[in-house]
């Protein structure tokens, strides 16, 4: 399962576990250490039964699930408790999770890609599984009975006439036995039409806490004797330096200590300047008043334009950039064809803006720093901050919380620096909250993208295609151990700049190379942002698409279907995503429903994140054009996702809501500039996201054919900015090639 | 509840009650009361989103209005009776919340205390909207998790459980 759809001889957990696994860290079986050899650990009386460390079952009969991943919207917390009670045969109501800190024993820990599911459904499993088959040995031990003849159900052993609970089984103490990777690779798994738990609407275990005020964010964490510290902006994002600090005016300020001017030795800030009081309102009035002469560094004249300058200096140079795909010969196709087709697309400055800004609080005890704060990737997070600090990483703790909100800018850590910093400049606990401003204009927000394609068709197919994306690389800035080899070998590229450019359509010659805009890195290190490299290559792919059908003459859904033709590296995949295709087009009335003059559909299709972990999803947007004013109304959005197996069916439309409108945000409304150097966002004035008005008719539905599960969580946000772009293209004419797409740049197009 | 002195001799001491107790307390009176609940007064589940009243996640009553604890100094407060979502239903079963719950709205969460403040007091004013009225009312609280369509029809399921029984224990 899962494995088949393998294209580029990578797992199904995909690139990062692969490169990850082989090193330092590994995956999470969970295995508890000494269980080389069967039986090693055996659990104490009235205490609790691990068969592995990623459950434990008390004596009360409470199982507990120890979640690795973050708990930022996705519920994921409560599919892993599914999953385990599946094989299990838990009482649903007897299951509890518990978000863990960042110790190595849970081997790699990242949040992110939408794999959550994808990569630990199987671990997950046989963790329930071997549970369940532990309690089933105990009972059948303490009857004097085949284990054979015993059967585990809702929380209970039962068999010959005798019963005992999971609860009543561990109390006694017989459990045996932590288990193995290789036993637990032997344990047959349900099939999935005997699943009682998955594929349930269960209550999310995290919404009751969130309804009443009593879930814990970072943001709410005190300690004793804490101080609170607030930034001094900086001029420019990157780059700056504080060349004096004078605080005398902020010495008026009833609270306040002094401001600190930090040197952050792992690199990340380049002058860090915080105001430190006793509350956070007095450090944010004091932070006004500091005085802080910068020398504003090497990108103080950088903008947009520059960046695009830069992008096209490299698109032009064929020496220049790394090889993601190469079928045939591209170029020389398009040179011997009569008419070839090009166009540049490009997306803006595109912010995280969590709704809880970003913060942490510092402590050292006894000799080991403590940072509090949530967190997408602790793998990467724990060395950045013992960069900082200069200490070894076993000396970095970072205790988990709920996150309000992370989208990938969680992904970084480097906003634990500047608490941990100030917390070791003064000898104690101090946090550090970002106001609005501070988040937006210290995000590693996501590069701005220029891309080029150029394509023919010869009898109505499309004969070849190149599309040369430049951007600023993420993984440079993120975790360059993460980076990849091109195809050739040659060459490093970071896959999460490129990922969906390797399609599902059979293309006789197609080449797809990435640049790497070391300016735009410089300027704004970027980071991860939902959806990531497939938000902006595939919001250019499946556009030109369209504008290579139009040239066919062919209609945008059979011209795609024609290239879905599962030929070679495309079987089984390619198949889905004509699956899901065929599904919007029966949803939303494409080709049958008659529109008025002036209204069309528009289509778009993604593997979601990854070839190797593919959500399949089409996208169907029926947009009404004005074509005098160039003004648009979307009039609904149909999401289909081929997800395999759902385990929560709500959680998963959930999901698919909000990769759906969080792709409508950065389709319509969402963008901003770098001026001078700066972000020039400062708060929600300046960068919108999607409210509740601009919400359009959403009819979000799944395919669940019971195949291994894959996420949700971002797929649907790749499909929104190309479907709308098609459908207003086909509507009006208009043929928008730059992100967020706006009445406008529709108006502009139409004349 | 424990009440720091944080600034000497500056002013007044202020007197408000929240969630029903009254506290005095010796604080700037510019502070504004989103600070005052979360770092004084302990009271975590108003959450902190822009500092500008442009996203609503920090909404709270006063004397039964919703408004945007950020924008509201203490001083200005004081005297009035504030309603933090931790005072809003006496176990968290106010038909908001009760609603928000059914229609399983919370994502990444940390926006709903002022979405649910912000309803509450809504359909106290209005216990029967229409739908365009719901968005109006709900449009200056963003949803980054963009849970909307759930918020919108858990405003109407909130608006039927107080129909049917569920009395809005206003604040």
């Amino acid at each position: 399962m899962g494995e088949q759809f393998n294209a580029a001889g990578i797992g199904r957990r995909g690139f990062v576990a692969s490169v990850l696994a082989t090193g330092a860290v590994g995956f999470g079986w969970g295995v508890l250490p000494g269980t080389g050899s069967k039986g090693a650990a055996m659990a104490a009386a009235n205490a609790s039964f691990s068969p592995v460390n990623l459950i434990e079952i008390g004596a009360d009969g409470i199982v507990t699930v120890n979640v690795t991943k973050s708990e930022m919207g996705q519920h994921v917390g409560t599919a892993f408790a599914q999953i385990v009670c599946e094989e299990l045969e838990a009482n649903w109501t007897s299951m509890r999770i518990k978000h863990v800190d960042s110790d190595p024993k849970w081997g790699l820990m990242v949040t992110g890609g939408s794999w959550s599911i994808n990569w630990t459904f199987d671990a997950l499993s046989r963790a329930g599984a071997a549970g369940r088959q532990s309690l089933i040995n105990a009972a059948a031990k303490q009857w004097g009975v085949p284990a054979a003849s015993l059967t585990a159900a809702d929380g209970k052993v039962t068999g010959g006439g005798k019963a005992a609970s999971y609860g009543e089984l561990v109390a006694a103490g017989n459990v045996g036995g932590a288990w193995s990777e290789d036993d637990l690779k032997k344990l047959t798994l349900k099939p999935s039409n005997s699943y009682k738990i998955i594929g349930k609407s269960v209550q999310a275990l995290d919404i009751p806490l969130k309804v009443n005020g009593t879930a814990k964010y970072g943001i709410d964490f005190k300690l004793p004797g804490m101080l609170y510290g607030k930034i001094v902006l900086p001029p420019t994002r990157n780059g700056a330096t504080a060349k004096s600090v004078d605080d005398s005016a902020a010495k008026g300020v009833p609270g306040f200590v002094q401001a600190l001017s930090l040197k952050d030795p792992s690199g990340k800030f380049t002058g860090l300047v915080v105001a430190v009081a006793d509350t956070y309102w007095a450090a944010t009035r004091a932070a006004a008043l500091v005085k802080v002469d910068w020398d504003l560094g090497p990108n103080a004249k950088v903008d947009d334009a520059a960046l695009i300058v830069e992008a096209k200096r490299l698109q032009a140079d064929p020496n220049e950039g790394a090889t993601w795909v190469r079928n045939g010969d591209a170029e020389g196709t398009l040179a011997k064809s009569g008419k070839v087709l090009s166009a540049e697309y490009t997306t803006g400055l595109n912010l995280h803006a969590p709704m809880e800004p970003t913060n942490a609080t510092a402590e050292l005890k006894d000799g080991v720093w403590h940072l509090y704060g949530g967190n997408q990737f602790q793998t990467m997070s724990v060395p950045l901050v013992a960069a900082a600090l200069e200490v070894d990483a076993s000396k970095v703790v970072l205790h988990q919380f709920w996150l309000g909100g992370g989208f990938g800018r969680r992904l970084l850590g480097d906003y634990f620096i500047p608490a941990a910093l100030a917390t070791k400049a003064l000898g104690r606990p101090v946090k550090v909250v970002y106001n609005r401003t501070d988040d937006m204009r210290l995000d590693c927000a996501r590069s701005p993208s220029w891309q080029k394609l150029s394509g023919a068709v010869v009898d109505g197919k499309v004969s070849a295609l190149t599309q040369d994306v430049a951007c600023g690389w993420p993984t440079n800035n993120v975790a360059p151990a993460l980076l990849g080899d091109d195809i050739d070998k040659k060459k490093k590229i970071d896959v999460f700049a490129i990922n969906g450019a390797d399609v599902w359509y059979s293309f006789p010659n197609h080449h797809v190379r990435l640049l790497d805009n070391k300016l735009a890195e410089a300027t704004v290190p970027p980071g991860y942002l939902r959806s990531v490299a497939p938000g902006f290559t595939v919001w250019a792919l499946e556009s030109f698409i369209d504008e290579l059908a139009h040239e066919a003459g062919a209609d945008p859904v059979a011209f795609r279907l024609a290239h879905l033709d599962g030929a070679g590296a495309n079987d089984k995949g390619a198949q889905r995503l004509a699956a899901v295709l065929r599904q919007a087009v029966a949803r939303s009335g494409y080709g049958t429903k008659k529109l008025p003059e002036g209204t069309s559909f528009g289509v778009a299709l993604s593997q979601g994140q990854e070839r190797a972990a593919a959500t399949f999803t089409a996208c169907i947007a029926e947009v009404a054009v004005n074509k005098k004013t160039g003004k648009f109304t979307i009039n609904k959005l149909t999401v289909v996702y081929d997800v395999g197996t759902a385990i929560s069916p709500d959680g998963v439309i959930s999901q698919m809501e909000s990769a759906t409108l969080w792709g409508l945000s950065l389709a319509l409304y969402e963008t901003t500039t770098i001026r001078d150097g700066a972000i020039a966002a400062a708060n929600f004035d300046g960068y919108t996201p999607t409210r509740m008005s601009q919400v359009p008719p959403l009819d979000v539905s799944y395919i669940a054919t019971g195949v291994f599960p894959t996420g949700t969580g971002e797929p649907a946000t790749t499909v929104i900015a190309p479907a709308i772009g098609n459908a207003i293209a086909l509507a009006s004419g208009a043929r928008v090639r730059a992100l967020p797409i706006t009445p406008a740049k529709v108006k502009a197009a139409l004349a | 509840m424990n009440i720091t002195s944080r600034e000497k001799g500056s002013n007044a001491m202020i007197t408000i009650t929240v969630n029903g107790h009254q506290q005095t307390l010796d604080v700037p009176s510019d502070m504004p009361l989103l600070w005052v609940l979360r770092d004084v007064l302990d009271l975590t589940g108003t959450k902190f989103g822009c500092g500008q009243n442009l996203c609503g996640a920090c909404t709270v009553h006063k004397d039964g209005k919703a408004v945007r604890s950020c924008q509201v100094s203490i001083g200005d407060a004081a005297g009035s009776s504030i309603t933090t979502i931790e005072g809003l239903g006496a176990k968290g079963e106010h038909p908001v919340q009760t609603a928000w719950i059914k229609e399983q709205v919370p994502a990444c969460g940390y926006c709903q205390s002022g979405q649910i403040m912000n309803a509450a007091a809504f359909l106290s004013a209005n216990p029967d909207p229409e739908d365009e009225e719901i968005v109006r009312a709900m449009d200056g609280n963003l949803c980054r998790c963009s849970q909307y369509v759930r918020i919108q029809r858990a405003v109407k399921t909130a608006a039927e459980i107080m129909k049917t029984g569920g009395a809005a224990t206003n604040g």
